[in-house]
């Protein structure tokens, strides 16, 4: 039998972990729901408020952990040097919202509810909030597992849902161009996109559409 | 820039690693490296003569054999 490597002791710690995840992400996700709820209520008919929640896989978990090393490989000299419960994101929660003039009314109400989190906001090139996002652990339901929440406009974040696996984590199988240094193109097309889309909100907030008849 | 002069002396950026290596003159450097050093350091290892033999990896925490290894093995 070949003998064990980190990433297999890595493995067994996942499976050992996912129960106490899945109970974080279910209960992140009901506090997010309850605390979002008067909010919702509230939206006009052309405003959206999506709550998604997912458990970070197993090989991703994996391939995560490993890129956090320097040289983004484990040492074999360190076996079981190495744990999950490093990682910020296990569980985690996504909030989209439309318009983004309603992202920080939903980013001021959860930050309010979760004041022990620490916030760690993706930004963009040039340092502005891209969305807001928190890590921190759900004591009632597990003492081990951390976790991250995010609050973003709706259209980076349906964005990022199709170029994150594509891009920017690409995965051993996908075709995706695995040298960033050679995807420089790849990586103007991406901020021109993200721009585009925080122009058409900001534009669409111009319209003001409180004044329109939306029916 | 450091990525850039990386990359005019042909240097590649390894995604996955998350290094910059070139396979003729076998160096690879970690992001953490290029990130933490300045220009100048960066660019003094780049000319630094290695004699070519085995791989030669900057790391700001200097790789284990394990780890020269595998890196060796992913980068062929």
């Amino acid at each position: 039998m070949p003998p064990r490597t980190n990433e297999d002791m890595i493995r067994e710690e996942y499976f050992d972990l996912l129960p106490d995840v899945r109970r974080v992400v279910w209960y992140l996700e009901a506090e997010i729901r309850y605390h979002t709820r008067q909010i919702l209520q509230r939206l006009k008919p052309y405003e959206q408020l999506i709550i998604k929640s997912r458990v970070k896989d197993c090989e991703s978990a994996v391939r995560s952990l490993r890129r956090r090393q320097e040289g983004g490989t484990f040492d074999p000299e360190k076996l079981g040097g190495y744990s999950l419960l490093r990682l910020p994101d296990l569980a985690g929660v996504r909030v989209l919202v439309f318009p983004r003039g309603r992202v920080n009314e939903v980013n001021s109400e959860l930050s309010a509810q979760f004041v022990h989190w620490s916030s760690d906001p993706v930004l963009d090139g040039r340092g502005a909030v891209l969305a807001n996002k928190y890590i921190g652990k759900c004591l009632q339901v597990s003492t081990k597992i951390q976790a991250e929440y995010q609050v973003l406009p709706m259209l980076i974040g349906l964005y990022w849902e199709v170029e994150h696996p594509a891009i920017y984590k690409p995965v051993p199988a996908a075709k995706a161009p695995k040298d960033k240094a050679s995807s420089g193109p790849m990586e103007k097309l991406d901020a021109s996109v993200v721009e585009a889309l925080l122009n058409f909100e900001a534009e669409f907030e111009c319209l003001k559409l409180d004044e329109l008849e939306v029916p | 820039m450091k990525k850039d002069v990386l990359l005019k002396a042909d240097y590649r950026y390894n995604f996955d690693r998350d290094i910059y290596f070139n396979r003729k003159v076998k160096k690879a450097f970690s992001l953490e490296f290029v990130d933490d050093k300045p220009e100048e350091e960066i660019l003094r290892r780049i000319g630094e003569n290695t004699n070519g033999g085995g791989w030669t990896f900057y790391f700001n925490s200097p790789p284990s054999e394990g780890v020269k290894r595998e890196l060796e093995r992913v980068l062929g």
